[in-house]
C-alpha cells in the first residue's frame, strides 16, 4: 500500500505537515493556539473579515488571513511576529474603542461570548486608544422573549448571519447598510418574530461579543451562585443534540448547545435552546392530583397509581387490550419514555406506544 | 398604466445575471423600491427576502423612498466641492449629496432620476454631452484616443462598418493572438496593472465554463471619467475589445458592468450591442447597471454584484480567471484595457509598444480636474513627466496661482507635491515616490486650497464606500476621518501624528482588499508634504 505524499511547510521554524485543503489557521491552531480571531466558527465559511489571524507567508508582500489561506507545500509562515502582533494590537484597539464595555460581557449571554473579552485582556485593549464614534444600536424594540438585541456591542463579524444562512438555513437576518454604518438587520427593519427566524439561538450562541444574547438566561444574571455547566442530551425530539444546562446552586440558569455534541454540532431548535423555565415553574405539579366529585385534589403516590391503574383495567377489560394507547411526553427524560414503552408492552401487551415528538 | 410585477419578473426570470436589472426595472417603473416590490422581486427570483433588502440597502442610489429615484442628487467630489457643489446642493429642492459622478471635466453633475445634468450655482442646471477630450496638444501618437474625436464615431458606420481587429484575431488564432498582446506590454488600465495577456492566457487554460468576460465600467473613482468618454464616443472600440478577448479565451458570454451614474453610456452601449450583432456572432453581451457603490468597481465585488449577491469583496484566491462569474472562468477587465486592445490586434504590438517613452510601453489616458486652465482627459505615453501634462499641456494654475498638489489614482495614490512634478507617469516611478498611477485620475489642488480638510474629505469617501467587510477598513477609515476632522482622537500633534501612524500602517498592511490597503496614504502624503498645516490644523482644535 502507498500513502500519499505527506504535505508539509515550515510554521514558525517548525517542519510540519498537514492535511490537504488545510488552512494555514487550522494547521496553526493545532500547533499552539495562538493566533486569534473574532469572525471563524469552524462550521462556517471563513470570512477572513477580523484580520486578527494574519501571518507572514514569505514571499508575499502583505501578511494573509491563515483562516482563507490554504496551507501549500514548502510555504514558510510566521504566526508570532512581533508586526504580526502589533497589527493585531491594533485591530484589536481599533475594534474595542466602538465596543469598550465588550471586555466585561455576562457569560450568560452566550456560549461564545466572551471571545472579544479574553482578547482585550490578551492586548490590553481598554477602549482609550483609537476612541472615536461607536458603531450599532440596540434593538431595545424588538420584544422577543429570547433573543437580545444587543447591537451595541456588535462588531461586525457577520458570525451571526452566515450561521443563519449556512448553517440553519432560515436567512433571517443579513447585513444592512456599508462601512461602519453596517448593522444587523432583518428584512425592512422589523423586530425577529416578523422574519424568517426560528428562534433557533444559534446566531446568539456565534456571537463573539455578546451582542446577540439569551435573554432567558440573562434573567438569572444576578442569581447567587457559582456557573456551572452540565453536559446532557436535549429532551424534546428524537436527533439528541447534545447541551450543557446551565445553573446556579440548584437553579438551572441556561442552557446552551454543545458544540462538541455528535448530532448537532452546536445547533438546537427554539425548543432545547429557549424552553426550559418549566422544569422550575411554580405551576409545575409537585404531587399527584386525582379527582373526587369533579374537582381535583392532593393524593398520595400510591392512592394515585392505585386509581390509574383501575382506569387502565377497566378500559381494557371493556374494550380489549388495543384500546390503550400511549404517547410520551417529549419533556420527560429518556428513562421515562423507557419505561413507558415497557408498561404498554408487558402490562397492555401491544405496541401502541409513541412519543410525543415524532406526531 | 406600467409593466406588472410578473411582467417585469417574467422579463427578467430567465436572463444572465437577472437581480440588478430585475431591481432596476422596479425602481423606474415606480420611482423607488417599495416593500412590495422587494418582496415581489424575492419571491420571483427565490432569493431570501432579508438578503435582498441588505443587499438593496447596500448601494447609494435604489431608493426605498417615493419619488427618490428622480429627486436630485448633486456630486460633491473633491473638485465639484472647489466649483460650489454645496451651494447647488441648497438651492435645489431636495437634493442629496452623491460621490464624485465621473464628469470632472465639465460643470458640477446632478442626477435626476435617468438623466445627468450639469449645474454651476446661481445658473441652473442643463443637459450636456460628454465632453470630447481635448486636442492632443503634442505630435505623440494615440492609442484609445486616435478616432475618438471623429464625428459619427459611436456608430458602427463611423468604425469603419466592421470589427476588423476581431477578424484578424480569429484569423490568427488564440495562441498568435495572446503571444501578439503579450509582446505589447498592455496591462490593465484600470489600476492594477496586471499583464492583460497574462490574464486572458489564465481564462483560456482554465477548465469548465460557460467562460465569461466582464468589462468593468464601473468607473467610480474620484477624479476618474475617462472610461465614459471612451464608451459614449467609441463604444465599439470598447464591444471589440470585448469581442476580441471572447476569441482568445473561449468565452461565450460577456457583461458591460456600468456605473449607475452613466444612464446615458447604456443607451450607447446597448445600441451599439444592437447594431453590432453580426459582428459579435454567438458572443452574447449584456450591459448591467450597477447602483451606486465604490467597491463595486473591485473585481470580485463586481462579480458578486452581477451575480445579485452581497458586494463584499471575495477572499482571493482562487482568482476570477478560474472562479469569476458564477464560479467559472472570467476575464475582467477595464474599459480602457479592453478598448486598447482593437488597435494593437489591428497595428500590431511594436507599434503599442513603442508609443511609450523610455522603458515604457503604451499609453494611459489621464483624467486631469481641478485647478488647471484646460482639464479633461489626455491620453498621455506612459513615461511621461507629470510636470509637462499639467503645465504644458493643461495650462497649469490660473494667474497668480500655485499648484500645490495633485492626487494621483484618483484618490487611491493620495497626494503628490510639487516636488514630485519630476515624476513621470508611470508605475515604477510614482511607486517610487509612495504613490500610484491607478486608474489615472489626477486632481490638482492650488494655493487657495486646504489640503487637510481636502484630505478628511478623501478619507470620508473611503469610509462611506468601505464595504464593512474586514475590520481595519470598516473602522480604520472611519478613525482617519474622525481624526482629520478633530472629532475624535488626540489634539497633540505627536500623539496624532502616532495615532494616525498606527492607524494607517496596520490598514495597509492587513486590510483585505485595496480599498483599505490605499486610503491611508492619503494621510501618509498628507503628513509628509503638509506637516506645518495639520500642526496648524490641531492649534485650532
Amino acid at each position: 500500500m502507498t500513502s500519499p505524499a505527506e504535505h508539509r511547510l515550515l510554521l514558525d521554524g517548525e517542519s510540519v505537515s498537514f492535511r490537504e485543503g488545510e488552512t494555514l489557521f487550522e494547521l496553526a491552531r493545532r500547533h499552539g493556539d495562538a493566533v486569534p480571531s473574532l469572525c471563524f466558527d469552524d462550521r462556517l465559511e471563513p470570512l477572513g473579515a477580523c484580520r486578527l489571524c494574519v501571518v507572514e507567508v514569505e514571499g508575499q508582500a502583505r501578511p494573509v488571513a491563515s483562516c482563507t489561506t490554504q496551507a501549500a507545500d514548502g510555504m514558510v509562515v510566521r504566526t508570532m511576529t512581533e508586526a504580526l502582533e502589533r497589527h493585531r494590537k491594533a485591530l484589536c484597539d481599533l475594534v474595542v474603542s466602538e465596543n469598550p464595555a465588550g471586555a466585561t460581557i455576562d457569560p450568560l449571554r452566550g456560549s461564545a461570548s466572551q471571545e472579544l473579552a479574553a482578547l482585550a485582556v490578551r492586548y490590553e485593549a481598554d477602549g482609550g486608544r483609537f476612541a472615536g464614534a461607536r458603531s450599532g444600536a440596540s434593538r431595545t424594540d424588538d420584544p422577543n422573549p429570547m433573543i437580545l438585541r444587543d447591537y451595541d456591542h456588535c462588531i461586525s463579524c457577520y458570525r451571526c448571519v452566515r450561521v443563519c444562512s449556512e448553517q440553519q438555513g432560515d436567512d433571517a437576518i443579513t447585513v444592512g447598510g456599508r462601512g461602519f454604518a453596517t448593522r444587523i438587520t432583518t428584512e425592512f427593519e422589523g423586530p425577529l418574530a416578523d422574519s424568517a427566524c426560528t428562534f433557533c439561538g444559534q446566531c446568539v450562541q456565534t456571537c463573539p461579543t455578546g451582542a446577540l444574547a439569551d435573554r432567558r438566561a440573562l434573567r438569572h444574571a444576578d442569581a447567587p451562585g457559582e456557573l456551572a455547566a452540565t453536559r446532557s442530551v436535549c429532551p424534546y425530539c428524537g436527533v439528541g443534540c447534545s447541551l450543557d444546562i446551565l445553573t446556579k446552586g440548584e437553579r438551572i440558569v441556561g442552557v446552551q448547545p454543545a458544540f462538541d455534541g455528535p448530532a448537532n454540532e452546536g445547533a438546537l431548535c427554539v425548543k432545547g435552546q429557549f424552553a426550559w423555565e418549566w422544569v422550575q415553574h411554580p405551576d409545575r405539579l409537585a404531587t399527584p392530583l386525582v379527582r373526587e366529585d369533579g374537582e381535583l385534589v392532593e393524593a398520595s403516590w400510591d392512592e394515585a397509581l392505585d386509581r390509574a391503574a383501575d382506569g387502565f383495567r377497566e378500559a381494557a377489560r371493556a374494550h380489549g387490550r388495543e384500546a390503550v394507547y400511549a404517547v410520551a411526553s417529549g419533556r420527560a427524560p429518556h428513562e421515562s419514555a423507557y419505561t413507558i414503552q415497557k408498561l404498554v408492552r408487558t402490562c397492555f401487551q401491544s405496541n401502541h406506544v409513541d412519543n410525543c415528538s415524532r406526531a | 398604466m406600467g409593466p406588472s410585477d410578473s411582467d417585469l419578473i417574467d422579463r427578467w426570470r430567465g436572463a444572465p445575471a437577472p437581480l440588478l436589472g430585475l431591481l432596476h426595472a422596479f425602481h423606474d417603473r415606480d420611482g423607488h423600491l417599495s416593500d412590495e416590490a422587494l418582496r415581489a422581486v424575492a419571491e420571483g427570483l427565490r432569493v431570501p427576502l432579508a438578503d435582498l433588502y441588505g443587499t438593496v440597502s447596500f448601494y447609494h442610489h435604489f431608493s426605498r423612498k417615493s419619488g427618490g429615484r428622480d429627486a436630485p442628487r448633486v456630486c460633491d467630489g473633491p473638485v465639484c466641492k472647489q466649483r460650489g457643489s454645496d451651494v447647488l446642493l441648497a438651492e435645489l429642492e431636495g437634493a442629496t449629496p452623491m460621490p464624485c459622478a465621473g464628469r470632472c471635466d465639465e460643470p458640477i453633475p446632478v442626477l435626476r432620476g435617468g438623466q445627468v445634468l450639469v449645474g454651476t450655482p446661481g445658473e441652473g442646471l442643463r443637459a450636456a454631452p460628454t465632453p470630447l477630450p481635448p486636442p492632443n496638444p503634442a505630435e505623440g501618437e494615440e492609442c484609445c484616443f486616435a478616432h475618438v474625436r471623429e464625428e459619427g464615431r459611436s456608430t458602427l458606420a463611423g468604425y469603419g462598418g466592421a470589427y476588423r481587429a476581431l477578424a484578424r484575431a480569429r484569423e490568427l488564432g488564440p495562441e498568435a493572438l495572446l503571444e501578439e498582446l503579450d509582446a505589447s506590454g498592455l496591462a490593465g488600465r484600470g489600476g492594477a496593472g496586471f499583464p492583460t495577456a497574462r490574464k486572458w492566457r489564465a481564462v483560456r487554460e482554465a477548465p469548465g465554463g460557460p467562460k465569461t468576460v466582464v468589462c468593468n465600467a464601473d468607473e467610480g473613482e474620484p477624479g476618474c471619467f475617462k472610461d465614459r468618454v471612451l464608451m459614449d464616443h467609441d463604444p465599439h472600440a470598447v464591444l471589440e475589445g470585448m469581442a476580441v478577448a471572447a476569441a482568445a479565451t473561449g468565452a461565450t458570454r460577456g457583461f458591460v458592468y456600468l456605473r449607475y451614474e452613466y444612464p446615458h453610456t447604456q443607451t450607447v452601449l446597448e445600441r451599439a450591442i444592437d447594431e453590432a450583432r453580426d459582428e459579435l456572432d454567438d458572443f452574447e453581451v449584456c450591459v448591467r447597471r450597477g447602483a451606486g457603490a465604490y467597491i463595486c468597481g473591485e473585481e470580485t465585488s463586481l462579480l458578486n454584484s452581477l451575480e445579485g449577491a452581497h458586494p463584499f469583496p471575495r477572499n482571493r484566491p482562487p482568482f476570477p480567471v478560474t472562479h469569476g462569474f458564477e464560479q467559472t472562468p472570467t476575464v475582467v477587465n477595464n474599459v480602457e484595457t479592453l478598448a486598447s486592445v482593437p488597435p494593437i490586434v489591428e497595428r500590431g504590438a511594436d507599434w503599442y509598444a513603442g508609443l511609450g517613452l523610455g522603458e515604457q510601453r503604451g499609453t494611459k489616458i489621464i483624467s486631469l480636474s481641478g485647478d488647471v486652465r484646460r482639464p479633461g482627459n489626455y491620453e498621455v505615453p506612459l513615461g511621461f513627466p507629470l510636470h509637462q501634462l499639467l503645465f504644458d499641456w493643461a495650462g497649469g494654475p490660473e494667474d497668480g496661482r500655485e499648484l500645490q498638489a495633485v492626487t494621483m489614482a484618483g484618490l487611491s495614490g493620495g497626494f503628490l507635491g510639487p516636488d514630485d512634478f519630476a515624476a513621470t507617469l508611470d508605475e515604477p516611478c510614482l511607486r517610487s515616490r509612495g504613490s500610484f498611477l491607478g486608474a489615472g485620475g489626477v486632481m490638482v489642488f492650488d494655493d487657495r486650497r486646504d489640503m487637510v480638510d481636502v484630505a478628511r474629505q478623501a478619507m470620508a469617501f473611503f469610509a462611506d464606500e468601505s464595504c464593512g467587510k474586514c475590520f481595519p477598513c470598516r473602522i480604520g477609515t472611519q478613525r482617519l476621518t474622525e481624526r482629520l476632522a478633530g472629532t475624535a482622537g488626540p489634539t497633540a500633534p505627536d500623539a496624532w501624528r502616532k495615532e494616525v501612524h498606527a492607524i494607517g500602517e496596520t490598514m495597509a498592511q492587513v486590510s483585505a482588499c485595496g480599498l483599505g490597503i490605499a486610503a491611508p496614504l492619503i494621510t501618509e502624503s498628507l503628513l509628509r508634504l503638509f506637516p506645518e498645516r495639520v500642526d496648524e490644523a490641531l492649534a485650532r482644535r
